[in-house]
């Protein structure tokens, strides 16, 4: 008896795996930091998804929106921001080397912060 | 039989439920890092902006407006017409810039010498000053053009990025006194850079406190009230850069400033630093002078 209960829980716990799984895609955030809207120097170095008629930026694991004079940020990840952002990380522009004055690189830096 | 088929549900059960860290997971390709590692504050390119911020001040707003071309997202129809807006204000800016490049390479000079020509500084400012002033006037057309290239997201983002120009170009030039000893300030940087002393630091922020007699007062309010007229005009359909009349001045007064506090630190910062310091440092003065990151290409995306 108790081995059939193990295994009706057993099954059902695969169930709800499975259709978590699919509910997960395109709709809930991953898992993880979420954090303040984009700071200032993100934002400047940063190039925008342009989605909904307005610049997106993926920050600390959401996506954010200027909203008039304030920031918001999409509840849910939709899935035309979902399909950009597995595409590559945010285009961020490296103005000079950090914390050192010389060795101006005026290149690039990729990756998400 | 029963447990034979409960061992197979249950192995099943382990392997479904891995689903949704590896399958699902397949989205894990946009888990987030750690908030340590998320840039919550600043990260290496707010840092390396912020750098930037504090040795180039030439074109004041329309510096701002060129740089926010950088990160701004442009279609490929819209690149060819952006990227000649972008040279335009460039070139615009070019006799400004020039005269910067020239203030530097005297500050540098003067460091290596261990000897500053005041004279020949203030003469440098007022020329960085008065070259900023005609920078707006002169960047008229191209900035209109750049309103009729972009859509409105477009440029509603552009002045997003200016204003958060604005912000950091704050907080790379605050003062280096008072109770916050402005920690993303320059001489923050030079202590590290330039292996600076305790002694070294509290002398020059001693000699910083004292307060300059020649640099001109920034009125912030003053340029957050031009960037709002700017912001507000160019958002709208209509937009015309010439009815901005008092955006000039604000160039000329962020400009004029940034120029004469960074002839006042390296002036304050000389007689304190050893030879060594002041070689390294005028080295350094003179990279940035010919520094142009916006000569660069622009569109590559990293992987």
């Amino acid at each position: 008896m108790l081995r059939k209960i193990g295994c009706a829980i057993a099954l059902g716990a695969a169930i709800v795996a499975c259709m978590g799984c699919g509910v997960e895609v395109g709709a809930d955030y991953p898992a993880g930091y979420y954090g303040d809207y984009p700071p200032d120097g993100y934002i400047a170095t940063t190039e925008p998804v342009y989605f909904g008629g307005r610049a997106s930026y993926w920050y600390g694991g959401r996506w954010y929106y200027r909203d008039g004079g304030r920031w918001g940020h999409y509840g849910t990840e939709p899935s035309g921001l979902y399909q950009r952002r597995m595409q590559g990380a945010p285009v961020r522009r490296m103005y000079e080397s950090p914390g050192r004055s010389a060795g101006h690189s005026g290149g690039r830096s990729g990756g998400r912060r | 039989m029963a447990s034979m088929v409960c061992r197979v549900v249950i192995v099943a059960t382990t392997l479904l439920s891995a689903g949704p860290t590896t399958g699902c997971g397949g989205s894990s390709l946009g888990t987030p890092p750690p908030a340590a590692a998320t840039g919550v504050v600043q990260d290496d390119a707010t840092m390396g902006l912020m750098e930037h911020h504090r040795y180039h001040h030439h074109g004041g707003v329309t510096l701002f407006i060129a740089m926010s071309l950088d990160t701004l997202g442009v279609s490929p129809e819209q690149r060819a017409a952006v990227e000649k807006i972008r040279a335009d204000l460039q070139a615009r800016m070019g006799p400004a810039r020039e005269r910067e490049q020239s203030l530097v390479a005297i500050l540098a000079d003067g460091l290596a010498a261990g000897s500053m020509d005041t004279a020949k500084v203030d003469a440098g400012v007022a020329l960085v000053t008065a070259a900023a002033a005609g920078v707006h006037d002169a960047s008229v057309d191209s900035l209109n053009e750049l309103h009729n290239v972009l859509t409105p997201p477009q440029r509603a983002a552009l002045v997003d990025k200016v204003e958060s120009h604005w912000a950091v170009w704050q907080d790379a030039n605050a003062e280096e006194t008072g109770a916050a000893k402005a920690a993303g300030g320059r001489l923050a940087a030079l202590t590290t850079d330039l292996g600076l002393t305790v002694d070294q630091v509290n002398k020059i922020r001693a000699g910083l406190g004292a307060g300059p007699t020649s640099v001109p007062r920034l009125d912030p309010q003053k340029i957050a009230a031009d960037l709002q007229s700017f912001g507000d005009a160019f958002r709208g359909e209509k937009f015309d850069a010439k009815a901005l009349t008092t955006a000039s001045g604000a160039d000329a007064s962020m400009v004029g400033w940034g120029a004469a506090r960074l002839a006042y630190f390296v002036e304050i910062l000389s007689p304190v630093l050893t030879a060594d310091q002041r070689a390294n440092f005028a080295e350094r003065l003179r990279e940035h002078a010919t520094h142009d990151p916006s000569a660069q290409s622009q569109g590559e995306r990293n992987p």
